[in-house]
C-alpha cells in the first residue's frame, strides 16, 4: 500500500474529473469522521496492488498493522490500474461519483433492466437528462428514484439526444450495480487473492 | 376699450341701430375747421379725446330730422346693415372652419386647430383688442375693419392736432399693417388649402392637378402653413390612394394605343404618384427640422398605417424604424402603435411589410449595438405566427413530400414516355405548360395569400426577429463580461447597461416553441451565461456584475420554458439553472429593486412544474425556501410556503425534514451535516436537518401564513393530503393585493380566520377585511370624530380662558403698579411741600 506518484494522480483525477467536474473539490476536502479523533481528519487514495483504494487518513494508519501480503481490501475500491497503466473506475466508486455527478441520467423504469446487464443505454430508455452533456463526458445513470444504477460514458450530446431514434445508444456502459451479482465469484476471487 | 366695445355690440342689435361708419361721414372736416382747430391749439385739443362714440349716438338719436330726412336715413341704415350681413356671409362661405367639418368626420381635426390659434394670436396682438368674447371669423374681421378704420382716423386726428409725436404713431400703424397683411396671407392661403382639398376630396380625378399646388404649400416660408399643408395633403391621400400598388406603364405599354379612359386614369395615376413621391421626399427632408419633427412623424405614422401597401411603402417603413427608439415619448409612442398596426393588421398588406420592418429593426439594433429604449424591441412581441411554423421539419417534411411526389409523378412519366410515342410526349408537354400558365394566371387574379409564401415570409421574419434577439443576448454578456474584466471601475447602471435584456427575455418566451432545434443548445447557453452572471456564487469575487436579481431569474425561466415548450419527448434537467436559483433566493431583496412576481413565477416554472427532482435537490430547496419565508414579507413568504408544500407533497422522502431528529438518518446521504452555505443544492445535505422554520412561521403575524406553515408542518401525521390547487404567482398577488388593507393587529378577523380554517386553502385566499359593514364603519367614524372635534373645541375655549385670565392678571398689577405709582407721587407731592 502506497501513496499514489504523480502520473497515476493525474490519471486518477482526471478520470475522476470527467464525472463529476469541479466536484472534485468536494471529493478530495471531504472531512472523514472516522476514528478516535475530534478533528475530521480527511480521505485520500491510495494504490494497493494496482487497486486504487479511497480510504479516511485514520483507517491508513490502522492498516499499517496488517502485512502488504495480507491486505485484501482497504476503504473503497475506486479502480484499478490495468497493465498498460490506464486507470479504470470499478463499480464500487459508484456512490462516490452519484454524489458529485455533474451530468446524470435517468432511466426510466423499462429500460433498468436492460442496463444492469450491461447493456448500454437507448435514447428510448432515456427519462431524464440533465442538459449540456458533450459527447464523451462521464455520465452517471439513476433509476426515476434516484438511485444510482451506474455510470458510463456519453455518445451523443443533450442537443444531439432530441434528434435521435430511439434505438440510437445514448450511454456507453460502463460499469453497474448489477455486476456485484454477475461478477460475484470474480470479486470473490479477487479478495481471496 | 374691449369692454365698451362689447356693449356697443350689444347694443347694435336695439332699434335705432347705430350703423358705426356714421362717424366717417362726420369727419369730413372743411378747410376752414382745421385752420380753426390747428390756430387755436390750446382750448380746441380736446377734439381730440372727444369720445365720439357717444357724441355719435347722440347726434343720430335722429331728434331734430323731418320725416323725409328720417324715412330716407332708416333706409340708408337698414342697406347697410344688409350690406353688413351680406359681407359676413360672403366670408362665412370662404370659412375654412366652417367648410370643412364636411370631411371631418374621419379624424381630421387639425384645420380647426390649427388655424384658430395662430390666428387668435394674431389678432391679440394686431389690433390691441383683448376681447374676451369669443366671436366668429367673419365678426371678427368686421370689428378689424372697423378698428383699422379708426385707428387711420385717429391716426389723422391725432397728426392734426399733436404733431409732436408723429413717428411713433406711424410705427405703429406700419406694425398693425404689417400685422394685418401677415394675417390676411395667412388667411388666404388657408382658404386656399381648404378649397383646394375640398376639391380634391369631392372629384379627385379630374382636380388631381391640384396637388402640385397644394405641395408648393409645403414649401412656404410660415412654419405653421407648411405644417397645414402637410396635414392637408395627409387628409387627401389617405383618402384618395388607391387600394392597390400603382405600376407606371413602361415604354412598350405607352406607345400602345389605349382608349380615352385608360389614358385619363393612366395620367391620373403617375400624377398622384408623382406628387406621393414629392411629399414623400418633402417629408423626410423636414425630418431633420426639429419644429416640424413632430408633424412629420405624425404624417408618416397615419400614412404607413392606412396605407401599407402602397408605393414608397420602404421609405415610409425606413423612417418609421429610425425613430422607434427616440427619446421622445410622444414620437416613439406613435412610432410603436403604428408597428404594432402594422404587425396586427396583416391582410392590409399581405404580411410583407411585416418581414421589411422586422428585418429594419433588426438592423437598427445592429446599427445602435443594443443601445436603445426598450420599446423598440418590445414591439416584436405583437407579432404573430402560424401554429405550425417554427418547425422546419414540418417544412422539410412538406418538401420532402413534395419531392417525392414529383419523383412519382416524373416516373410515372418516365414510364408513360417508354411506353409513348413522341408525339404524344409532345401533347403531354403542351398540357403542362397550359397547365401552368393558368396556374400562374390564377394565382396572380386570386388574390388570395400564397401559404407557401406565407410560410416563407413568416419563417424569414422568425429569423429576424431571433437574429435580433440573439444579438441583444450575445451583446449582453458580452458587455458584462467586458464590464466584470473591467473590475467595476464603471458602476453598474443596473438594468440601464442593457436596456433591451427584459423584452428581449419576455419575446424569446413568448416564442419559445418556435425556436429551432439547432439553436437551443447555444441559446442556453448564453441564458446560463447570464444567470450566473449576478451571482458571485464560485467564489469568485471579481465577477462583479450588473444583472439585477430579477433579471438573472427571468433568464432562468426563459431557459425552462424553452426547454419546455420543445422538448415533451426529452426530459432535460436544467441542473445549472437550478443551481443559480438556490443561490438567487437568498439575493433576492423586495421592494423595488427585485420584483417579487418574477421570483413567484420562477418558483412556479422551476419548482412546481416539474414532475420529479432529486431527493437531494429537492429537500434543499425546501430548507432554503423556508428559511426565505422567514425573513421576508408575507407575500414573498405565502409564495415560498406554496412552494415548499408542493415539493413535500412531490417528494415523500423529503418530510423526514418534518421529523424531529436532526441527522436525517439513512436517507441523509454522504453529507452528515446541513451546510447552509453550500452553493449547491446537491450538497447542501439538507436532509440531515430539520424544518423548525416552519414552527416559527406557525406563529406568523399573518393568520394565512400561520395557517398554511401549520398545515404544511403536520402534514407527515395527516392521513389524506389536500392538494393545493394554488400557485405561488397566485399566491403572491393575492397577498400583495392583501397587504395594502391588512391591519395586524385585528383580533376579530384573526378568530374568523381561526374559525374557517378547516374549509381549505381557497376561502383562506378569499378572505379580506372589506365584508365589514360599511355603515356601521362610517357611524363609528363619524362618532370618532365628533369626539375629536369636541376635544379640540374644549381646548379652544380653555385656551381663550387662559387668554383672558392672564390678561385680567396683568391688568390687575397694571392697576396695582399704578396705584403705587400714584401713591407714590402723591406721597413725593406730599413730601415736596413738606422739604
Amino acid at each position: 500500500m502506497r501513496p499514489l506518484d504523480e502520473k497515476e494522480t493525474t490519471a486518477v483525477f482526471e478520470k475522476i474529473f470527467k464525472f463529476t467536474g469541479n466536484n472534485l473539490k468536494n471529493i478530495v476536502e471531504n472531512p472523514s469522521h472516522e476514528g478516535p479523533d475530534q478533528n475530521p481528519g480527511r480521505y485520500c487514495f491510495r494504490l494497493h496492488k494496482n487497486k486504487v483504494y479511497y480510504v479516511s487518513e485514520s483507517l491508513v494508519k490502522r492498516a499499517t498493522n496488517v502485512a502488504r501480503p495480507k491486505l485484501a481490501s482497504i476503504g473503497t475500491c475506486i479502480g484499478k490500474f490495468t497493465h498498460g497503466g490506464n486507470f479504470h473506475l470499478t463499480v464500487e466508486c459508484l456512490n462516490l461519483l452519484a454524489a458529485n455527478a455533474k451530468h446524470k441520467v435517468w432511466l426510466k423504469p423499462t429500460s433498468e433492466m436492460s442496463f444492469l446487464y450491461a447493456n448500454h443505454v437507448l435514447k428510448g430508455g432515456l427519462g431524464r437528462i440533465t442538459e449540456s452533456i458533450a459527447p464523451g463526458d462521464g455520465v452517471v445513470i439513476f433509476s426515476m428514484s434516484d438511485l444510482p444504477l451506474g455510470f458510463g460514458i456519453a455518445a451523443k450530446s443533450t442537443q444531439d439526444c432530441r434528434k435521435l431514434d430511439p434505438n440510437a445508444i445514448v450511454v456507453l456502459h460502463q460499469a453497474d450495480i448489477g455486476e456485484y451479482l454477475r461478477m460475484e465469484n470474480q470479486s470473490e476471487q479477487l479478495i481471496e487473492e | 376699450m374691449g369692454k365698451s366695445k362689447g356693449k356697443q355690440r350689444k347694443q347694435v342689435t336695439l332699434p335705432p341701430e347705430l350703423p358705426p361708419e356714421i362717424t366717417e361721414d362726420e369727419i369730413e372736416v372743411s378747410d376752414e375747421d382745421l385752420q380753426f382747430v390747428d390756430e387755436n391749439t390750446d382750448y380746441a385739443g380736446f377734439v381730440s379725446r372727444l369720445d365720439t362714440h357717444s357724441i355719435t349716438r347722440q347726434v343720430t338719436r335722429v331728434e331734430g330730422l323731418s320725416e323725409d330726412a328720417l324715412e330716407a336715413l332708416y333706409e340708408k341704415r337698414r342697406r347697410k346693415a344688409l350690406e353688413q350681413k351680406e359681407n359676413e356671409k360672403s366670408v362665412v362661405q370662404v370659412d375654412p372652419l366652417d367648410a370643412l367639418p364636411v370631411k371631418t368626420l374621419d379624424g381630421e381635426v387639425y384645420y380647426r386647430t390649427f388655424s384658430q390659434i395662430p390666428e387668435v394670436a394674431e389678432n391679440e396682438e394686431g389690433n390691441e383688442d383683448k376681447s374676451i368674447v369669443k366671436l366668429t371669423k367673419a365678426e371678427r374681421r368686421a370689428k378689424l375693419k372697423r378698428s383699422k378704420k379708426e385707428a387711420k382716423k385717429q391716426g389723422k386726428e391725432l397728426a392734426k392736432t399733436e404733431e409732436v409725436q408723429p413717428t411713433q404713431q406711424e410705427a405703429v400703424l406700419a406694425e398693425v399693417k404689417e400685422d394685418l397683411m401677415v394675417e390676411e396671407t395667412f388667411e388666404t392661403k388657408k382658404c386656399k388649402l381648404a378649397e383646394l382639398g375640398m376639391a380634391l376630396l369631392a372629384d379627385p380625378e379630374s382636380n388631381i392637378k391640384s396637388l402640385k399646388e397644394m405641395l408648393q404649400f409645403a414649401k412656404d416660408g410660415d412654419h405653421s402653413i407648411v405644417k397645414l399643408g402637410l396635414l392637408s395633403l395627409l387628409a387627401v391621400f389617405k383618402d384618395i390612394i388607391p387600394g392597390y400598388r400603382i405600376r407606371l406603364p413602361t415604354e412598350k405599354e405607352l406607345e400602345m394605343k389605349v382608349s380615352k379612359e385608360v389614358k385619363k386614369m393612366r395620367f391620373y395615376e403617375s400624377t398622384l404618384l408623382s406628387a406621393y413621391k414629392g411629399y414623400l421626399q418633402k417629408l423626410l427632408a423636414l425630418d431633420k427640422q426639429p419644429i416640424f419633427h413632430h408633424v412629420v412623424v405624425r404624417c408618416i405614422c397615419t400614412l404607413l398605417d392606412a396605407v401599407p401597401h402602397f408605393n414608397f411603402r420602404e421609405s415610409l417603413l425606413g423612417a418609421v424604424v429610425r425613430n422607434i427608439g427616440s427619446s421622445d415619448d410622444v414620437v416613439r409612442r406613435l412610432c410603436c402603435a403604428t408597428i404594432k398596426s402594422l404587425f396586427t393588421n396583416e391582410g392590409k398588406h399581405g404580411g410583407e411589410a411585416t418581414v421589411e420592418a422586422v428585418r429594419l429593426i433588426a438592423d437598427h439594433v445592429k446599427a445602435h449595438d443594443c443601445q436603445l429604449h426598450p420599446d423598440s424591441v418590445e414591439v416584436l412581441m405583437s407579432l404573430s405566427f402560424d401554429e405550425d411554423l417554427g418547425k422546419p421539419e414540418v417544412q422539410v417534411g412538406n418538401n420532402k413530400m413534395k419531392n417525392k411526389k414529383n419523383k412519382k409523378r416524373k416516373n410515372i412519366e418516365e414510364t408513360n414516355q417508354i411506353q409513348g410515342n413522341d408525339r404524344k410526349k409532345g401533347k403531354r408537354e403542351m398540357m403542362a405548360k397550359m397547365k401552368e400558365e393558368v396556374a400562374a394566371d390564377y394565382k396572380a387574379v386570386a388574390y388570395t395569400p400564397d401559404v407557401e409564401e406565407r410560410k416563407k415570409m413568416q419563417s424569414e421574419t422568425l429569423s429576424a426577429v431571433f437574429e435580433t434577439y440573439f444579438r441583444i443576448l450575445r451583446h449582453t454578456t458580452q458587455s458584462s463580461v467586458a464590464s466584470s474584466e473591467a473590475n467595476g471601475s464603471t458602476a453598474p447602471g443596473a438594468s440601464g447597461a442593457h436596456p433591451l435584456l427584459a423584452p428581449c427575455l419576455s419575446g424569446l418566451g413568448k416564442f419559445s416553441h418556435l425556436i429551432d432545434l439547432d439553436y437551443i443548445g447555444d441559446l442556453v447557453n448564453y441564458l446560463k451565461r447570464l444567470a450566473s452572471g449576478g451571482s458571485n456564487s464560485d467564489g469568485s469575487a471579481q465577477k462583479v456584475q450588473n444583472m439585477t436579481v430579477s433579471e438573472c431569474l427571468r433568464c432562468c425561466i426563459v431557459a425552462f420554458k424553452v426547454m419546455r415548450s420543445n422538448l415533451d419527448a426529452l426530459n432535460v434537467d436544467l441542473q445549472d439553472f437550478f443551481v443559480q436559483l438556490y443561490n438567487l433566493v437568498l439575493e433576492y431583496r423586495p421592494g423595488s429593486r427585485d420584483q417579487g412576481e418574477v421570483l413567484a413565477e420562477a418558483l412556479k416554472i422551476m419548482l412546481c412544474d416539474d414532475r420529479q427532482h432529486d431527493m437531494q435537490k429537492a429537500a434543499a430547496f425546501v430548507k432554503r425556501l423556508a428559511t426565505f419565508s422567514l425573513c421576508f414579507g408575507s407575500a414573498e413568504s405565502m409564495a415560498a410556503l406554496v412552494t415548499l408544500k408542493n415539493l413535500l407533497q412531490k417528494n415523500v422522502k423529503c418530510r423526514n425534514l418534518l421529523e424531529n431528529d436532526a441527522g436525517g438518518g439513512s436517507v441523509s446521504g454522504s453529507i452528515a451535516k446541513y451546510q447552509p452555505h453550500a452553493s449547491d443544492p446537491n450538497l447542501s445535505g439538507a436532509l440531515a436537518s430539520v424544518l423548525w422554520e416552519l414552527d416559527l412561521l406557525s406563529k406568523h403575524y399573518h393568520p394565512t401564513i400561520s395557517t398554511l406553515a401549520s398545515s404544511i408542518s403536520g402534514m407527515n401525521t395527516a392521513q389524506n393530503q389536500v392538494y393545493l390547487s394554488i400557485s405561488p404567482q397566485q399566491a403572491f398577488i393575492n397577498l400583495s393585493l392583501e397587504q395594502e388593507s391588512f391591519n395586524p393587529k385585528f383580533s376579530t378577523q384573526k378568530s374568523n380566520n381561526k374559525r374557517k380554517r378547516g374549509t381549505g386553502p381557497s376561502t383562506l385566499a378569499s378572505i379580506n377585511p372589506t365584508s365589514i359593514d360599511e355603515n356601521e364603519v362610517s357611524k363609528k367614524l363619524s362618532r370618532h370624530f365628533m369626539l375629536l372635534r369636541d376635544i379640540k373645541e374644549n381646548e379652544r375655549v380653555r385656551g381663550e380662558l387662559d387668554r383672558t385670565k392672564s390678561s385680567l392678571q396683568l391688568y390687575e398689577e397694571y392697576k396695582k403698579q399704578t396705584k403705587s405709582l400714584k401713591h407714590k407721587t402723591k406721597k413725593s407731592k406730599k413730601r415736596l411741600p413738606v422739604n
